[in-house]
């Protein structure tokens, strides 16, 4: 690890953190668990390989995903990030009140088992459903787009399809995110 | 007025007769040597030792790099090969009556391999390497002839090469084989498939013949022929830098015959791990080949060099170089490592990498951008998928990243240009 120091200050879950000298090689997975302690956010591969470390960059473009594990906070510092505990609606006293449709989506279609790809596979599906929103697809390249978009990460557990199919009903089921008829049959679990 | 028009009817009436004696003349195929064995009355065990000779001088000859389908299906064709004058499709040489070489004799084999001359007397483009492959052995010939007649046909219709005029008028091909085309060596040559002592006689004809390095890693001049001052010297083909791998060129970076050995044999060394069109090389070629036949290339292409002298890392980059320098923490030392050191079965090291030491930065700038798919190696030997940057990094932020590679590790203390780093393919 270097000695070099670097002063750290970002933007996580819409709060801007408190300026911090870290080591200038540190890793924004690192940062968010050991400083910020926001564990949430998993420690897979630690080779930007399976994505489970994935969080949202609020990107000037859009929302696009980043793996933490290979991303310094050289890179991340004075950038905007959401991480897991962060897209939940939660009341004064930090209890969650009320769940991202995706997260929802996800607990309906028990799309997961140990969970531990879980963050990542939320934060790869809301940054598509925002994407979305911004420029909706055709019903006929959901399907595509959905896979597209969680292709990267992996799942030791699920064999995918439940994840897969979760995201896509949340996109057939919020009004805006397609162009074109949605069937009816499309849109029933 | 009409004198003149006359004086230059007749000359181009000499102009043309002359070009027609030429062409009868001297471009046809040259003498073909008597075969190596009687091919007609192989026992069927002779046919198949002969077959897995054949095998194998396909294997380091890399037929398949150019003559396997984009669907995997090995030999029948298809792989486009880019030219500055347009696209060609390896052929399917598969025994498909219809489509492949079944009707070829081991003559016209030869006649393909040596003279670039197909049955018929069509003329075949020099991007089926004949100008390399001219110095085959009989006897490797032959029994390549018995490992292709024995190969499954696949139906499969040649496609035909998408060049622009002139170049797509084949016949004159032979006005440039009468100047480029090599004559066959005087002596019968000592192949492959004949046991050799002399391990750098074998080394050179791996390399120059079957192997036919040069055609990728020698300049070529304007008739897209091979430069002969520059042999091996490096060249840009299809926008990808094929380097120098001249005994200095190879030293200057590094390289010593051991490295060199693991990089054609495993496809990784600390140099770095095969890339673009040298990943074919491996899976195809290379990692077939015997541990003394890839010594016996490395020491060919080593043979009388200096001393390795890779460029010193110049930690002074760091300051020097501080935007690049944070790119680099943020967004390669997860994977690489702070000084450039790698991870095993992961990332290659970049500090002994050789592509941050090129003159010309269009590999490392294409990785960048492109990233590298997972590869895999021979044995375990694995490398991971390496993400494309293209979207995470602006023109000025991609120019200090290549900069500071360079400056760092590659032994350039100058920053090229935005314009020299943004201004290459892809
Ligand atoms: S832990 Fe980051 S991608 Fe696997
Ligand atoms: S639920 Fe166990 S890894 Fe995905």
């Amino acid at each position: 690890m270097s000695d070099r120091m670097l002063s750290v200050t970002m933007r996580i879950n819409g709060k801007d953190t408190d300026p911090v000298d870290l080591p200038e090689d540190l890793m924004l997975l690192e940062y968010l668990q050991e400083y910020l302690n926001l564990t949430g956010t998993r420690y897979g591969c630690g080779q930007g390989v399976c994505h489970a470390c994935a969080v949202i960059h609020d990107a000037p473009g859009g929302p696009e995903v980043v793996p933490t594990c290979i991303t310094g906070v050289a890179w991340a510092n004075g950038r905007s990030f959401r991480t897991v505990e962060g897209h939940a609606t939660r009341d004064e006293q930090g209890n969650v009140t009320q769940l991202l449709p995706v997260q929802q989506a996800f607990l309906d279609h028990f799309s997961f088992q140990c969970s531990y790809c879980t963050p990542g596979f939320v934060a790869a599906a809301t940054a598509l459903v925002e994407r979305l929103e911004a420029g909706p697809v055709a019903r006929e390249d959901v399907e595509d787009v959905v896979l597209e978009a969680l292709n990267d990460n992996i799942c030791r557990c699920t064999g995918y399809v439940r994840y897969l199919k979760a995201t896509r009903d949340v996109i057939l089921n919020t009004p805006g995110l397609t162009t074109g008829e949605v069937a009816a049959s499309d849109t029933a679990t | 007025m009409r004198r003149a028009l006359l004086i230059l009817a007749g000359l181009l009436a000499f102009v043309v007769v002359a070009a027609v004696i030429v062409y009868v003349a001297f471009t046809g195929p040259g003498e073909i040597p008597p075969a190596s064995r009687d091919l007609a009355n192989l026992s069927a065990e002779e046919r198949a030792e002969m077959a897995q000779a054949g095998e194998y001088v396909a294997r380091t000859g890399d037929c398949v790099a150019c003559h396997k389908s984009p669907d995997g299906l090995s030999l029948a064709g298809g792989t486009p090969m880019e030219t500055p004058f347009g696209t060609i499709y390896g052929s399917n040489i598969t025994p498909s009556r219809d489509h492949g070489i079944s009707g070829y004799s081991a003559d016209d084999l030869y006649r393909v391999m040596v003279y670039g001359i197909a049955p018929g007397g069509s003329h075949l483009y020099p991007a089926m390497p004949y100008t390399s492959y001219h110095a085959i052995s009989r006897a490797d010939n032959d029994a390549l002839w018995v490992w292709l007649m024995a190969q499954e046909p696949v139906e499969r219709p040649n496609r035909p090469a998408e060049l622009i005029f002139p170049f797509n008028l084949r016949p004159l091909l032979a006005f440039w084989n009468l100047i480029y085309r090599p004559d066959p060596p005087d002596q019968p040559v000592h192949g492959i498939t004949a046991p050799q002592e002399d391990q750098l006689a074998r080394g050179r004809y791996l390399v120059e013949v079957l192997g036919h390095c040069s055609e990728c890693h020698t300049p070529r001049n304007l008739a897209y022929a091979r430069k002969a001052d520059a042999h091996l010297q490096g060249n840009v083909i299809e926008d990808a830098l094929a380097p120098d791998i001249t005994p200095a060129g190879l030293a200057r970076r590094g390289w010593n015959t051991q490295d060199l050995e693991r990089f054609l044999g495993q496809g990784l060394s600390p140099q770095g791990v095969m890339t673009f069109r040298m990943f074919p090389v491996l899976s195809h070629s290379t990692k077939y080949m015997t541990p003394e036949d890839i010594a016996a290339v490395a020491t060919y292409l080593m043979q009388d060099a200096p001393a390795p002298t890779s460029p010193e890392p110049r930690p002074e980059a760091i300051a020097q170089n501080a935007e690049g320098h944070n790119h680099y923490l943020g967004l390669c030392a997860g994977c690489h490592g702070a000084n450039g050191e790698g991870q095993p079965y992961g990332s290659v090291p970049l500090r002994s990498n050789t592509s941050t030491m090129f003159d010309n930065p269009l590999n490392l700038v294409r990785i960048i951008r492109e990233g590298i798919p997972a590869r895999h190696l021979t044995g375990y030997q694995r490398m991971q998928e390496m993400p494309a940057f293209k979207d995470r990094l602006n023109d000025a932020e991609l120019t200090a990243l290549v900069n500071y590679l360079r400056q760092r590790w590659g032994g350039h203390e100058q920053a090229l240009s935005v314009e020299a780093v943004t201004d290459t393919p892809g």
